[in-house]
């Protein structure tokens, strides 16, 4: 947006060694970075294609502490990104100019386990995984498992609605968050949601899921954990063709069977995962499909030979079951660091995040193998197949002249090839800064409008996380609807209200 | 602008016979008292839109509606000018089985989805009450409504992925998308599950689906006291079972199963509805391990299966209300699992104190009580007051899904909203600064 007034902001008429005694007074010395060595680990989250230096960096230790420094930055009109980890791959934490960066990370602390109920309390900078090792010794989970589960925080989970490996099944970051603390950009302090189910009123925890950041900054978050299911099995086919490995997906799917998991990679993944790590995966198969079922014994051991009957009429060259835990455990390792596992055959890559309908698979790959060789870069496929959630990694050298534009260029490119199938441009990553010139692939005016309705509910000033998910520039000047009205000004459209 | 200048645009965009202005016919749409001006019933969004748009210009009051089943929820609208009923969008748009979705129009009837569904083998796993009396896709989604399969499969939040939405400018907006994953924008559906029509009128709704399986059972035992029913709910929770539904009866609503499905439960017993949803082999397996649960609860049971399931949670589903009939309330009670107890007492005491007559049936693992409550109105009132302070000090709700017209006009439907009140009401007028969308009924 950045519509805001200049001098507004720190530097200008907001002098910047004033700004820092008033962030200090609220937090400590200890909870204000300044200097230039500390805030250039800042400048960027896991997309580190783009940079810009944050003003200071703040580390509240409390709901309190956040609500006083958002108040601070709403009277003095300073732009401010709220930061978990710095895992997002979508830039959604990059710090804006002149603002100051919020990080959550000294809010770590797991407020209540309460295991009856099948809820956990945390702050948002708990670290995704120790949800499930507090619970763990119960029989229950977490089931929102991204790839990053050991670094990455419940807050940024929040904020980006993850994924991982087991949401066909298990659903998403939102079917697991029951209620949060969210201070809004005022500084107001408002609960929504809870502990005990269907609260009286708009769905507000929802609406906060996934919003990357602008709507308020979470400061406490109510969790559902689940049983941790008696049986897991884990089998991996490989298929001389990547569609026949998508075609066993559906099938699979289309004899009533939800696998716990099912994730395809392709040969150039499977090559650089072997080079990696030496997981045991066949380096001459087209294709992998690693799929795991879990639930009753009865359940699994029922459905375990419909899924190898459908790999079967499907081609399958080779079905491995894993024998043990620690054979299931290397099966699943090698899939976790598909992404890490391409520097082994390119210097750079970039990871894509296109989500299609399942059903359009063949086509879709077939579309971005044109796409690799219009643009004569190497693309390998790795995916959550059983949601339709691909992460084409577009394979570049950034020494060689012009291919890094190239390969950000096919990347949007396969997001067209995504949201032309009938998908989406992002199934688990976020728009944040990187993905916003897309989209407007999906949403029209009138569907973005409509978002913007709901940001200048929240936040009138446009302070929370700006610029981030949105094509162009939204202000929030005359917030809400105007009636309809017959004249031919207003009849050219609704744009011209903002 | 005249009532008869409004009934002639109305027919200018919906067509003659699809505008109802017969005081007799409106009286199906009274609410708590207040009978719409008129009712129109467009055929598609355009009509809708334009509709719409023509209420917002002339700022007159639209209660979106869809078979009108649960008008009874929420307050009673400050103003109805317009009742418009998506009951003529009845087309389901695509089913595409290989993806597990289906897009419908909005006035879709749940029943007449599931027929469609059910041709290819899946369904939608959402299983409100009113499902028999004709509760539209539209009508769930705006009231949030579910029943006992939301332990297994979640509630319409979970399903509905995508929408399509007039909003109270008559401007149509798309939101979500027809994939199960998919964090582009905010996830603007979650907004309007629940929003009882005050942000405009949901037209096209995606939900996610599963496939139907191979088998179904349910084990329906009786305990002897609340305790043993009630620790019976824990070990079932705490095992390796995956169930579909839990459901916890007092013994009134017990008995009044018993009778209508024609099933045998003790009387004055609580009894549990515990039902897996399965392959074959692995719902015989789980029912063993459910009945020896129940066994070390003193509980003993039955196992239901076909025709006879499918009519016990019919019943389970639609008796809070059959058995509500015009005197009595129907109650929503969200608490924590291991609050239902607390609830079951107290209405056991206010039975004897005020002498009310409490039916209840509980998702016993999700916490959420449906309460059907009879008796004198003076009583009934106050112990809805008794309860909902009972609900909200263990941090929970009680809302009041319908209740007869001099208890309604004395409390509110919702109770206590909390903190994120203020921010719900600046929703409501940064999407409808006049407030005509459904006035008054939520916010």
């Amino acid at each position: 947006m950045h519509s805001l007034n200049k001098e507004s902001k720190i530097n200008g008429s907001v002098r910047k060694e004033d700004f820092a005694n008033r962030l200090s007074s609220i937090l400590g010395p200890d909870g204000v970075i300044s200097s230039d060595d500390e805030l250039i680990a800042y400048d960027s989250d896991a997309l580190t294609g783009y940079r810009i230096k944050p003003v200071f960096v703040v580390m509240p230790r409390s709901t309190a502490e956040v609500s006083r420094v958002m108040k601070l930055c709403y009277e003095n009109d300073v732009p401010y990104v709220p930061r978990g980890a710095g895992t997002g791959l979508s830039g959604g934490a990059l710090p804006v100019e002149e603002g100051i960066v919020i990080s959550l990370s000294r809010m770590n602390r797991i407020l209540e386990v309460d295991i009856p109920n099948e809820r956990v309390v945390v702050e948002p900078g708990v670290v995704n995984l120790s949800v499930t090792k507090a619970v763990s010794g119960y029989g229950y989970y977490y089931a929102p498992d991204p790839s990053s589960q050991i670094v990455c925080t419940i807050g940024g989970n929040v904020a980006e609605n993850s994924g991982g490996v087991h949401c066909l099944k298990y659903g998403v970051t939102t079917n697991h968050v029951l209620g949060v603390e969210v201070v809004l950009p005022d500084g107001e302090i408002v609960e929504a949601g809870g502990k005990a189910p269907d609260m009286p009123g708009y769905d507000i925890t929802g609406l906060l899921v996934g919003s990357e950041g602008l709507l308020g900054i979470v400061t406490k978050i109510t969790l559902r954990i689940v049983k941790k299911p008696e049986t897991v099995k884990t089998l991996f086919a490989t298929f001389d063709r990547v569609e026949d490995a998508g075609a066993s997906v559906s099938g699979i799917t289309a004899r009533g069977v939800i696998p716990a998991g099912m994730e395809i990679m392709d040969n150039l993944c499977i090559r650089s995962v072997e080079e990696a790590m030496s997981v045991g995966y066949p380096v001459d198969a087209g294709s992998i499909l690693l799929v795991e079922l879990d639930g009753p014994r009865a359940e699994v051991e029922a459905q375990m030979p419909i899924v190898e009957e459908v790999l079967k009429e499907n081609k399958a060259q080779e079905i491995k079951v894993a024998k043990n835990e620690k054979e299931r455990e290397l099966f699943w390792k090698g899939r976790k660091s598909a992404f890490p596992a391409m520097g082994r055959i390119s210097s750079d890559y970039y990871v894509q995040d296109g989500v299609i309908p399942r059903s359009r698979l063949a086509e879709v790959l077939g579309n971005i193998n044109k796409l690799s060789e219009k643009y004569g870069l190497r693309v390998a496929n790795v995916f959550h197949a059983g949601d339709g959630n691909l992460h084409p990694l577009v394979l570049y050298d950034s020494s060689r002249e012009g291919d890094s534009e190239k390969a950000h260029e096919l990347a949007g490119e396969i997001l067209k090839v995504c949201v032309d199938s009938g998908g989406s441009i992002t199934g688990e990553h976020g728009v944040g800064e990187d993905k916003k010139k897309f989209l407007s692939y999906m949403f029209g005016e009138s569907d973005l409008d409509t978002m913007n309705l709901v940001r200048c509910s929240f936040d009138s000033k446009g302070l929370c996380n700006p610029g981030k998910v949105f094509p162009t520039p939204r202000t929030c000047v005359e917030p809400g609807i105007k009636p309809y009205r017959e004249n031919p000004l207003q009849k050219a459209g609704i744009g011209e209200m903002y | 602008m005249t009532q008869s200048s409004i009934i002639e645009e109305l027919i200018n965009i919906a067509g003659q016979g699809n505008v109802v202005t017969d005081g007799g016919a409106l009286a199906s749409y009274d609410m708590d008292g207040r009978s719409p001006a008129t009712a129109v019933y467009p055929s598609d969004t355009a009509q809708v839109s334009e509709i719409v748009k023509y209420a917002s210009a002339e700022s007159l009051s639209v209660i979106p509606a869809g078979s009108g089943t649960k008008l009874a929820l929420g307050r009673r609208p400050e103003k109805a000018d317009i009742v418009l009923s998506v009951g003529r969008m009845d087309r389901v748009i695509e089913h595409e089985a290989a993806d597990l979705i289906a897009t419908a129009e909005c006035g879709v009837l749940l029943q007449d989805f599931r027929s469609v569904l059910e041709e290819r083998k899946q369904f939608l796993p959402i299983d409100p009450a009113h499902t028999k009396n004709g509760a539209t896709l539209g009508g769930i989604i705006a009231t949030n409504d579910s029943g006992p399969l939301r332990l297994g499969y979640g509630t319409a939040r979970e399903l509905l992925i995508g929408m399509k939405v007039v909003r109270p400018d008559g401007n149509v907006f798309k939101g979500g998308s027809k994939v199960v994953k998919n964090v582009a924008g905010y996830d603007l559906p979650k907004l309007y599950v629940g929003s009882l029509g005050t942000l405009g009128i949901i037209v096209e709704a995606t939900f996610r689906l599963y496939p139907i399986t191979e088998s179904s059972a349910t084990y329906l035992a009786g305990f002897g006291s609340l305790e043993n029913a009630h620790s019976a709910v824990g070990k079932l929770l705490k095992s390796d079972l995956v169930l579909a539904s839990l459901e916890h009866m007092n013994p009134g609503f017990a008995s009044g199963i018993s009778n209508r499905a024609e099933l045998e439960i003790s009387r004055n017993h609580h009894a549990l509805a515990i039902r897996i949803m399965n392959v074959r082999k692995a719902v015989e397996d789980q029912l063993h391990t459910i009945s020896g649960i129940c066994k070390e609860e003193e509980g003993t049971g039955l196992v239901v299966e076909g025709e006879r399931e499918r009519v016990l949670w019919e019943n389970i589903r639609e008796l809070p209300f059959e058995l509500s009939g015009h005197d009595g309330a129907v109650l929503k009670a969200g608490v924590l699992i291991t609050h239902v107890p607390l609830v079951y007492e107290r209405l056991d005491k206010l039975s004897v104190s005020s002498g009310v007559r409490p039916y209840a049936t509980a998702r016993a693992g999700n916490g959420v009580v449906m309460i059907s409550l009879n008796g004198e109105s003076g009583s009934v009132r106050s112990s809805i007051e008794e309860l909902r302070e009972l609900c909200e000090r263990a941090g929970g709700s009680l809302v009041v899904q319908s209740a007869p017209g001099e208890v309604k006009s004395e409390i509110d439907p919702w109770g206590n909203m909390g903190s994120a009140a203020g921010l719900m009401k600046r929703i409501k007028s940064n999407f409808d600064p006049q407030n005509i969308m459904s006035p008054g009924r939520l916010l």
